[in-house]
């Protein structure tokens, strides 16, 4: 009954798997790319070529092959402003893809993104009591209030909803969702009071909640890239359980999967990789919830390839989106969230028209 | 050597009870059916099983183990379930669909295999769905996708497999060929089968035994010629059939006759004077019209004798092919007395049965309204040389009615219900 001689399907079947390595490979390349692209970028002006010789010359071993000096000033800048920057945007754009894919494969829904149970709402709210009024408290020795804050109140928001949906019978997803949207009412609520008894300090929730990465630096990628490297990394080793999820909970058991104990791991690690994104980025629309729909049309539905390829798209995105930001209208700089639905949406809905498998999302 | 016990189950939704001690087992090799009215639990004994609703109460082994206290992945080697439908808010391809069968025997870390591509496409083609192997299932008919949800379950390669209904969405054709194939596994692969069916003549054809399912209790369990008795349908279902070996295929054939009308009854009786199955359609009218209904002189073993019996229509009968003794006409006309309208079908007459016209112009006489239901066919119906259509011109001409359809009887008949209840009022008012 095994045959050797593989049919068309079937040798179809196992080309895909050289085809995902392949399509892993470009999107790296392009990141690495875009990435090398950005770092040149920005109101000072600064050749390329020195710019990479200042990276290089600060990694480790391969510092002592470049020579040549360059000013202290343009170090500085590259290094500690725009390197940092550029890292942020490529964790939160990895953060918010990844975290949108699961959730909308996890709920079975297309509109589902990051956001969906209460981060955006915990975060937005921890950060407005932050800077309304000036809470202010250390952390191992650094000072970071508005991202703590913002961080605690989106996990503290999530377990809200999640114990409240709960039942002894485990989480069933579209209570989780109804509750979800009800603590988003509740807290957007709160914020419209905060807002209003801010006083000055308006502008700067305002800014904050439109998302910008203005404020990166090298505590900042430190902080957050643990909980993302863990978060999508735990994430990945489910993908093949989240692709039998999409067949409905009750045939995800048939098939051997403890949805139960995905559904947990899932929310947990998309909420600690959404939380730590904001906190760090204030609210960034479209990239959770668009980008997770363009990999889908490009690369299919399945999960295995579906993550790694958000992640690597999210990334570049975000990047693009955020080097936009901050010098189309120099010296001032546009929350980074405008152009990631100015130009996110436009490319997803040609793609839409243009797709050529069948995709019901 | 798996076996399925399954003792004293009590299921819960809610505060509702779905379940109320279920016991049986079923050993491999086994197919074994499940039937029973919507809301009977049919469904629930399937998802206790694959372990989506725990019982309060009771167990459920393979071989030894509860399956409650195994692995999920443990119980989805040995266990596949065909579900009655399938979402379909996905774009995976058909193959990709049925390679998911063979998630619990894969390793977390492995992409699947040959061997598992094999299995795949094996069970692909058994169900003849391999030749849209590529195709995304979101573009597949209803019957399609039911046939890869099929191999999915057989990729998993299980010893025991729960269909809820697995042919529902499927054509005649389709139907067959997929049972046949579910059989066939059955019996080759020593498969343990547990489905839920609504079609009695379905499960008849492919179980070796029948469970039958009413209020969350099991009513009968056993073969289908033990199980499936009339008396058995009606007590569950609350139809009458008739239960009969196929003369054809030799499987039992369940065929509804009717569910009882909830229609008032009505005041008026009705004798038949009928034969040869003419009466038969106007019986089931007139019970579901709600009016009493008498017939005779019927022979036994004729088609309105039948009809009769199985609509408990009281009759004066006489022996097969044998003419109407005067016994069996003076008990006739005994009936006919009792009833307050006569009606006649278009029967054929002959020597033996000429004694029902006789009555017939007695009962008229005696003031009983009689009816003739005619088709314009008296000369081809009368085998008395005349004797019979001078009778029913006789009938008449003393004031018997003719009426041309069913339809027309039923609302003459309607006519005269109302003036006869108007009577009733009217003299008890004063």
């Amino acid at each position: 009954m095994t045959s050797m001689n593989l049919s068309k399907a079937e040798a179809d079947y196992f080309k895909r798997f050289a085809r995902w390595k392949i399509i892993v490979i470009l999107l790296t390349l392009a990141l690495i790319l875009t990435i090398a692209f950005a770092v040149t970028i920005g109101p000072m002006q600064i050749p390329p070529l020195d710019v990479y010789k200042i990276i290089i010359k600060n990694i480790p071993f391969l510092g002592d092959l470049v020579r040549g000096g360059s000013s202290s000033i343009d170090e500085v800048v590259v290094l500690q402003v725009r390197l940092p920057r550029v890292l942020a945007a490529a964790i939160v754009g990895i953060a918010l893809a990844v975290a949108g894919v699961v959730l909308q494969g996890l709920f079975r829904n297309p509109m589902a993104d990051p956001y969906l149970i209460g981060i955006s709402a915990g975060a937005s709210l921890g950060a407005s009591l932050a800077i309304a009024f000036g809470i202010s408290f250390s952390f191992f020795g650094l000072i970071y209030s508005i991202p703590l804050m913002a961080f605690v109140f989106a996990l503290g928001t999530v377990l809200l909803v999640y114990s409240v949906a709960r039942t002894g019978q485990g989480v069933q997803m579209l209570t989780l969702l109804l509750v979800g949207i009800a603590v988003n009412s509740f807290l957007l609520a709160i914020m419209a009071i905060v807002r209003i008894v801010s006083g000055d300090a308006i502008h700067a929730i305002m800014a904050w909640l439109l998302g910008s990465l203005v404020a990166s630096n090298w505590d900042y990628v430190k902080i957050v890239l643990p909980f993302v490297v863990i978060g999508v990394a735990l994430i990945y080793v489910f993908a093949k359980d989240l692709n039998i999820m999409l067949l409905g909970e009750e045939e995800a058991r048939h098939l051997g999967v403890d949805t139960e104990r995905l559904k947990r791991i899932m929310l947990v690690s998309a909420t600690l990789i959404t939380a730590a994104a904001v906190s760090i980025s204030g609210i960034i629309g479209f990239v959770g919830l668009i980008v997770p729909h363009i990999a889908r049309i490009l690369v299919g539905p399945d999960h295995r390839i579906l993550i790694p390829s958000s992640a690597l798209a999210g990334a570049i995105v975000l990047i693009l989106c955020d080097t936009i930001a901050r010098t189309i209208v120099r010296p001032v700089e546009l929350p980074v969230g405008i152009f990631t639905s100015l130009l996110g949406c436009p490319f997803f809905i040609y793609l839409l028209r243009k797709r050529k498998r069948s995709v019901i999302w | 050597m798996v076996t399925l016990r399954i003792s004293g189950i009590d299921c819960y939704y809610g505060s509702i009870k779905a379940l109320d001690n279920v016991n049986f087992s079923v050993r491999e090799g086994e197919f074994v059916g499940i039937l029973g009215p919507n809301g009977s639990g049919k469904t629930t004994v399937l998802r206790s099983i694959s372990r989506v609703l725990k019982p309060h109460k009771g167990t459920i082994l393979i071989g030894d183990e509860n399956i409650y206290e195994m692995k999920t992945v443990e119980v989805a080697k040995q266990l596949a379930v065909v579900p009655q439908s399938t979402p379909v808010t996905f774009d995976f391809t058909s193959l990709e669909v049925v390679l998911m069968g063979r998630n619990p025997h894969m390793p977390r870390f492995k992409m699947e295999s040959k061997e598992d591509l094999a299995i795949a496409r094996n069970s692909m083609e058994l169900t003849r769905t391999w030749e849209f192997a590529d195709r995304p299932v979101t573009e597949l008919s209803g019957g399609e996708r039911q046939r890869v949800i099929i191999a999915r379950a057989l990729t998993q390669e299980p010893q025991i497999l729960l269909l809820d209904e697995p042919t529902t969405h499927l054509d005649i054709s389709n139907q067959l060929e997929i049972m046949d194939l579910i059989k066939h596994l059955c019996k080759t692969k020593k498969l343990l089968i547990v489905a839920v069916f609504h079609d009695f003549n379905l499960a008849a054809r492919y179980c070796d035994s029948i469970i039958l399912l009413n209020d969350g209790k099991i009513v009968a369990v056993g073969e289908s010629n033990e199980t499936l008795t009339s008396q058995n349908v009606r007590k569950v279902f609350s139809v009458d059939t008739i239960v009969k070996k196929h003369p054809i295929t030799g499987f039992l054939h369940v065929i509804p006759i009717s569910k009882p009308r909830n229609q008032q009854q009505k005041s008026l009786s009705i004798h038949l004077i009928s034969g040869g199955g003419t009466g038969s359609p106007v019986m089931k009218t007139l019970l579901d019209e709600g009016y009493r209904v008498t017939a005779g002189v019927l022979n036994l073993l004729d088609t309105d004798q039948e009809t009769a019996q199985l609509l408990k229509i009281p009759t004066t009968s006489e022996a097969p092919f044998s003419p109407i003794t005067e016994e069996a006409h003076r008990a006739n006309l005994k009936m006919i007395r009792k009833a307050n309208v006569l009606v006649i079908t278009p029967t054929q007459f002959g020597a033996g049965n000429l004694k029902n016209l006789n009555a017939a112009e007695t009962a008229l006489k005696e003031g009983i309204p009689t009816i003739l239901l005619e088709d314009g066919s008296i000369e081809e119906r009368d085998f008395t040389n005349g004797k019979a259509t001078n009778y029913l011109t006789k009938l008449k001409n003393n004031g018997a009615i003719t009426v041309k359809s069913t339809s027309e009887l039923v609302h003459f008949l309607d006519k005269l219900e109302n003036k006869n209840n108007k009577n009733f009022h009217q003299k008890k008012e004063p």
